[in-house]
């Protein structure tokens, strides 16, 4: 009985979570009339072809996803290494001072980003970054979470291996990257996939930022479709729904690489 | 530390009073920027111009034939999407950078930009002032604030009575002999009798019905500088909904996803909306084509003007620009010629706000989707009726405010009066202005 009260929550639970994904597929193959027809169609239509076409033709998206892909790549990839170095530096080094600047990390991830924008914005006008890439990945680098997430990884991390590897006579570098970075894979793991969402779904600052539609990432793009007199539903659940493709990868191969990592901490202990 | 700190804003802010512009700091300069008229001499350079939709796409197809005209200019059109265009807009102005030469605004937005941002836009009344009888004189009013022109007028939204040929003929009502409220209210008891539909789609969360229905009264929310909500007109475009919802004639649906999703199912039997909707129709519901027809908008009294408005844009120029003249020259060439403007009419079906251009044969063809009527003619007519209102840059306030009040009288039944005189006192104290006119 109790069982069956657990699998009715689950099932509950999962059509919750499911139907507006199902429903995004849905839309995404039928054309905008079908959409506001009465019933709603409730199967895949055959319009997937021609939404395809009109979403590549009205704002251009496979080259919206190769510059979406690209910089949030770049970004991720940056973002975590910066992450990464900082936090271990908060977390094993000591230096006057550490706990004033840790203090101040954390205290940026109170300040509410509405407040940032304008300064933001004016720091990127003066140095002529404004409709640049580098504006939607340079500023945003040094993330606090990220920081604040990976010093909490190393501070568990023994100091009696850093030890031996100063005796075995590897440098500061070498250390950090052979030896204690492979530890932290799934912290890693899970920033990673944090921060390629965070960006891939970045939407008021690239919006602020981005001024010619050739560098328009995809949720910018995808914001073109609602018009002043028309919505085009079609292509904005199409849209939706390819730009969910990428997120699903990244957290597959990067669950794994979480996953794994956790086990093997749990057999080597 | 803390001294540095000092240090480094006390040199930021002599830097900022010796430079007279301060880019950075968005210092505010004192005047409105003027435009200086031309000296003559051929125009040159490359300007920018942010817009959105179909807008998008007539300044698009447009601008190559201003470069041909004129060697030596670029015009660059960039479709910046509606949904967030002021969040762009805005903090561009805020921060003073990053705006092109030329920026789409809406009319509505227009005096709430003036107003905080006086040093953010050109005045264009030196060069413009010559075509002010030349334009809807709602949208210049709309355009204008403290005596300045901040934006010359594009198109224009008269609104009208859209009703379903088929739905009226069923009932036996004649459209064409609503003249006031009290008709089409009988007129639409009628049709419910017969058809079971309501009269028209609005959503009742919203005070846009009202605002309509107020600027067809001839006054907006503030009236010489206080707030109108609770003036005489106001309380009589309140409770006109609110008959409407009593007899049951209302149709409730959310937002605009509602009223397009509702129109299709044929869920009401008229709308009162404005001339934009035809493009809304034929674009997403060709398969009623021949069953809508458009009559003027009932007017409160017999004699009473019978449209309003609701929407319509206009272009600004920015004073981050640095091409002026050329800016100017492009807008004033797109906007204050016939020729430009009912070409806009024809391809993109932007109304024109320019009134010469009104006198066009295009707005005398009959159109097929709505029964072979000459609806562009109807809508044609009625832009010079169009009442101007005062709008201010605390209209988004009021709104605000409005939302309850209007929500209030029509969906748990509280009487206007009390309920606006209500609003009017916390927009009071939410603006600083005094209630009354």
């Amino acid at each position: 009985m109790k069982r069956a009260l657990v699998w009715l929550a689950a099932v509950a639970g999962a059509a919750v979570s499911v139907i507006p994904f199902y429903w995004m597929v849905v839309a995404a193959t039928h054309d905008d009339g079908e959409l506001f027809a009465s019933p709603p169609p409730f199967l895949p239509g055959g319009e997937l072809m021609s939404n395809l076409v009109a979403l590549e033709s009205t704002i251009h998206f496979s080259r919206v996803m190769a510059t979406s892909l690209w910089t949030a790549v770049v970004y991720t990839a940056l973002s975590a290494l910066v992450s990464a170095m900082c936090g271990y530096g908060l977390a094993k080094y000591r230096f006057r001072g550490r706990g004033l600047l840790l203090g101040t990390v954390l205290a940026t991830m109170m300040i509410p980003f509405q407040v940032l924008l304008v300064p933001l914005f004016q720091m990127m006008a003066s140095v002529g970054w404004v409709d640049s890439y580098q504006a939607i990945i340079v500023p945003f680098l040094a993330n606090s979470f990220g920081i604040f997430l990976m010093r909490q990884a190393f501070l568990d991390f023994p100091d009696e291996l850093l030890e031996s590897g100063r005796l075995d006579g590897a440098g500061d570098l070498r250390i950090f990257y052979g030896i204690v970075l492979p530890c932290v894979r799934p912290q890693l793991g899970a920033l990673v996939i944090f921060t390629f969402m965070a960006q891939w779904n970045a939407f008021i600052w690239p919006l602020l930022m981005l001024n010619s539609e050739e560098r328009f990432t995809v949720p910018v793009a995808l914001n073109h479709l609602i018009g002043l007199s028309h919505v085009d539903y079609a292509g904005l659940m199409l849209g939706a729904f390819l730009a969910t493709l990428p997120l699903t990868l990244v957290f597959l191969l990067f669950q794994r690489q979480f996953v794994s990592g956790l086990l093997g901490g749990a057999l080597k202990g | 530390m803390v001294k540095k700190v000092h240090v480094i804003v006390g040199v930021a802010l002599v830097g900022c009073l010796t430079t007279s512009g301060c880019a950075a700091g968005g210092v505010p300069a004192k005047d409105t920027p003027k435009i200086t008229p031309s000296t003559g001499g051929a125009l040159s350079g490359e300007i920018k111009i942010w817009s959105w939709d179909v807008a998008a796409k007539a300044l698009r197809r447009m601008a190559p034939e201003f470069e041909k005209a004129n060697p030596g200019v670029k015009v660059q059109v960039v479709d910046i999407g509606y949904d967030n265009a002021y969040d762009k807009i805005t903090v561009g102005l805020k921060s003073n950078s990053g705006l092109p030469d030329v920026i789409t605004l809406e009319d509505g937005r227009i005096p709430g930009y003036a107003e905080n941002f006086p040093h953010g836009l050109v005045d264009l009344s030196g060069v413009a002032g010559k075509y002010r009888a030349d334009f809807d004189q709602a949208k210049w009013a709309a355009a204008t604030s403290g005596g300045k022109l901040f934006a010359l007028p594009w198109d224009s939204a008269p609104v009208g009575l859209f009703y379903r040929r088929d739905l009226f003929k069923q009932a036996g009502v004649d459209a064409g002999s609503i003249i006031t409220w009290d008709d089409a209210i009988k007129a639409g008891e009628k049709v419910k009798q017969a058809t079971g539909k309501r009269l028209f789609v609005s959503d009742l969360t919203n005070p846009d019905m009202f605002t309509t229905l107020l600027q067809q009264l001839g006054q907006g929310y503030f009236k010489g500088g206080r707030v109108a909500v609770s003036s005489p007109a106001a309380v009589r475009a309140l409770t006109l909904l609110k008959t409407l919802r009593d007899k049951d004639l209302l149709q409730n649906e959310r937002g605009w996803d509602g009223m397009v999703t509702a129109t299709k199912q044929g869920k009401a039997a008229t709308q009162p909306t404005a001339a934009w909707w035809t493009g809304t129709l034929t674009g997403e519901m060709p398969e009623l084509s021949g069953k809508f027809g458009v009559v003027p908008l009932p007017a409160f009294d017999a004699d009473g003007v019978r449209t309003s408005a609701n929407g319509g844009s206009a272009l600004a120029i920015t004073s981050q620009t640095r091409n002026q003249n050329t800016a100017w020259a492009f807008v004033e060439w797109l906007l204050a010629r016939k020729d430009n403007q009912v070409s806009m009419m024809r391809t993109e079906a932007l109304f024109p706000a320019y009134l010469p251009a009104l006198t066009d044969p295009l707005f005398d063809q009959s159109q097929p989707y709505f029964g072979g009527q000459r609806v562009n003619r109807l809508f044609a007519d009625e832009v010079r009726d169009i009442p101007p209102v005062e709008l201010t840059g605390d209209d988004a306030q009021a709104r605000e405010v409005l939302k309850t009040a209007v929500s209030g009288v029509l969906l748990d039944g509280d009487d206007p009066k009390t309920a606006l005189d209500r609003a009017a006192a916390r927009i009071a104290s939410a603006t600083g202005r005094p209630v009354g006119g």
